[in-house]
């Protein structure tokens, strides 16, 4: 009998636990918390009138750092009362995964301020796009809903350039209410399902 | 090796298609009868047949219900088969141990 027989089980069963371990971790809470960061920056985007790309992508860029942090300290929370580490093996392919389209859309938040015209529009589209792309591709190592929270995302981004070229040739939709549905209301509902069909499985 | 410790090994997990289905159970709360064939790769009969042998040695738990209208099969390990994997596992880095000797 091969001596190295029981290392190669013991190997097959940590590739098999890594393959198989899904990310998670407090999903419920980060969608509910991103939903509600969405909705409140909706608000003060429309009452403060911060309307030119400029403002657009600044006022959207900090949402998305406060979003980050919170959801940053929800997992860690999460994992410090599971008594799990924090950076799992779930927890980086989920991250090496939302990394480039993230990455992308933080790059195009910054060139695209300096653009002239009133792109707004535009840009919150090309956001939902990549978030999209990010949603996407984690979802390949997180439940289900989110891979098809994420083409959601994809689908109707689309359909807003198609339409944002075809349609709206004189005038663009509200950005901030644009942002608001995908980035508010949409991130709420998702983070209620996940609450109502993922309790009990924290595990990351 | 010590044949003894080798004897201690579980036969039911022991297995190839049974530990890998253990393995994958034991890294998730549960997993769908879909999900699990797909990452192992085994037929619907093949995957049957394993889960029974391990449901009839009170390893696994399978809970039937209904998702979108559509029936879904879940697996999860039971607090006795998750005891026992991680006996197994014990046990097999007690050989890997002997064998480095």
């Amino acid at each position: 009998m091969n001596q190295n027989w029981a290392e190669e089980n013991l190997q097959t069963i940590r590739t098999l636990m890594e393959r198989t371990a899904v990310y998670r971790r407090a999903l419920a809470p980060i969608m509910l918390l991103a939903g509600v960061i969405g909705l409140v920056t909706m608000g003060i985007g429309l009452y403060y009138h911060l309307d030119t790309t400029r403002q657009f992508c600044e006022l959207w860029l900090a949402a998305a750092v406060v979003a980050l942090a919170g959801a940053f300290l929800l997992a860690r929370r999460q994992a410090l009362k599971d008594r799990e580490p924090f950076w799992s093996s779930p927890a980086r392919r989920v991250a090496c995964a939302l990394f480039p389209p993230l990455a992308g859309g933080l790059c195009l938040s910054l060139a695209l301020p300096t653009v002239r015209g009133d792109i707004a529009s535009l840009t919150a589209f090309v956001w939902i796009l990549f978030y999209g792309c990010a949603l996407n591709a984690a979802g390949f190592f997180m439940p289900r809903t989110i891979r098809r929270f994420g083409f959601i995302f994809i689908v109707c981004s689309c359909g807003l350039l198609i339409a944002y070229g075809v349609v709206w040739t004189h005038s663009d939709p509200n950005a901030q209410l644009v942002m608001g549905f995908f980035f508010g209301l949409l991130h709420l509902a998702c983070g209620i399902y996940l609450y109502l069909t993922e309790k009990g499985k924290n595990a990351a | 090796m010590n044949p003894e410790t080798f004897l201690q090994l579980d036969r039911v997990i022991h297995e190839k298609g049974r530990l890998a289905i253990m393995s994958s159970l034991a890294a998730s709360a549960e997993l769908s009868f879909t999900e699990l064939r797909d990452t192992l790769g085994m037929t619907d009969g093949n995957l049957t047949t394993h889960v029974r042998a391990l449901q009839q040695e009170g390893y696994v738990s399978v809970t039937k219900s209904y998702r979108d209208k559509r029936p879904l099969t879940t697996c999860s390990l039971t607090a006795g088969g998750r005891k026992a994997f991680m006996t197994y596992i014990d046990l097999l880095e007690k050989i890997v141990r002997q064998n480095k000797k």
